[in-house]
């Protein structure tokens, strides 16, 4: 993720937002079933609000439920891909 | 020192620059401003006269739904007064004039119009930064932690963000 892309909107608005066809969309909307993607630079589109993704952050899968206001920001923006920095004194003197 | 919607202008400053007193008004903007209201580069804010300081407060109390500010017509460079002796009627009247100019405030992308200053800008700001916070993106966290937002380095170097970012910032 480039957060200055973020925060300055990447993309031109010429070509249109990028997105990922999830072909089992309209059964997660029905049975609230969570999809699991590795996509994290897919937009937000107005028919993804209610379902749940597992999102990929290197390693894990993060649940991302997805509401109105969520719209045009992208996957990967709600799943942190590092931990939290606490410090720590090493033993090594 | 002349109070304009609760910001001092200082008297012996030129007005477009003391017009960058307001928040969310920087030099470019305070230069569109004084050209909108007519008011020349070298003028400083004790020459102002009180016609001119309530229109900029006029417009500057809600910039989006201000009147049109009406453009009084200039001479040119070359314009020469008509001897004394001309009959009035000879004159060219005031209507003709202002015929010959066109509106000036009537571009849809009139960014004076959109100006936010003071407490509408932070305000947006604080609604801002409160949705990235509510919706739990990247950049909410890191406002939350007070780190910097944007990629910066944070091995090194990110000491005015360490002072600054708070999700209650503004």
């Amino acid at each position: 993720m480039h957060p200055s892309l973020i925060v300055r909107s990447g993309r031109s608005a010429w070509k249109g937002p990028y997105f990922v066809s999830f072909p089992n969309i309209r059964d997660a909307l029905a049975n609230n079933v969570a999809i699991k993607t590795k996509a994290r630079s897919c937009t937000i589109l107005p028919n993804f609000v209610g379902i749940r993704f597992m999102v990929h952050n290197g390693k894990d899968y993060l649940p991302v439920t997805v509401t109105q206001d969520m719209v045009g920001h992208k996957l990967g923006e709600f799943s942190h891909t590092k931990k939290r920095f606490v410090y720590k004194v090493t033993k090594n003197k | 020192m002349v109070h304009v919607l609760g910001v001092q202008l200082p008297d012996s400053q030129l007005a477009k620059f003391a017009l960058t007193h307001f928040y969310g008004i920087g030099h470019h903007t305070a230069h569109r401003l004084c050209a909108r209201l007519q008011i020349h580069d070298t003028c400083k804010v004790r020459q102002l006269t009180a016609n001119q300081v309530t229109a900029l407060a006029a417009f500057l109390s809600s910039p989006a739904t201000s009147p049109n500010i009406p453009r009084v017509p200039l001479a040119s460079l070359r314009f020469r007064p008509p001897p004394v002796s001309t009959p009035p009627q000879a004159l060219l009247g005031a209507k003709a004039l202002l015929a010959q100019t066109s509106a000036p405030n009537s571009n849809a992308n009139d960014s004076l119009k959109k100006l936010k200053i003071e407490t509408d800008l932070r305000r947006e700001m604080r609604e801002n930064i409160a949705h990235q916070r509510m919706i739990g993106s990247y950049v909410g966290k890191r406002h939350a932690m007070g780190l910097p937002v944007r990629g910066q380095n944070t091995q090194t170097n990110a000491k005015t963000a360490r002072k600054l970012n708070r999700v209650e910032r503004y």
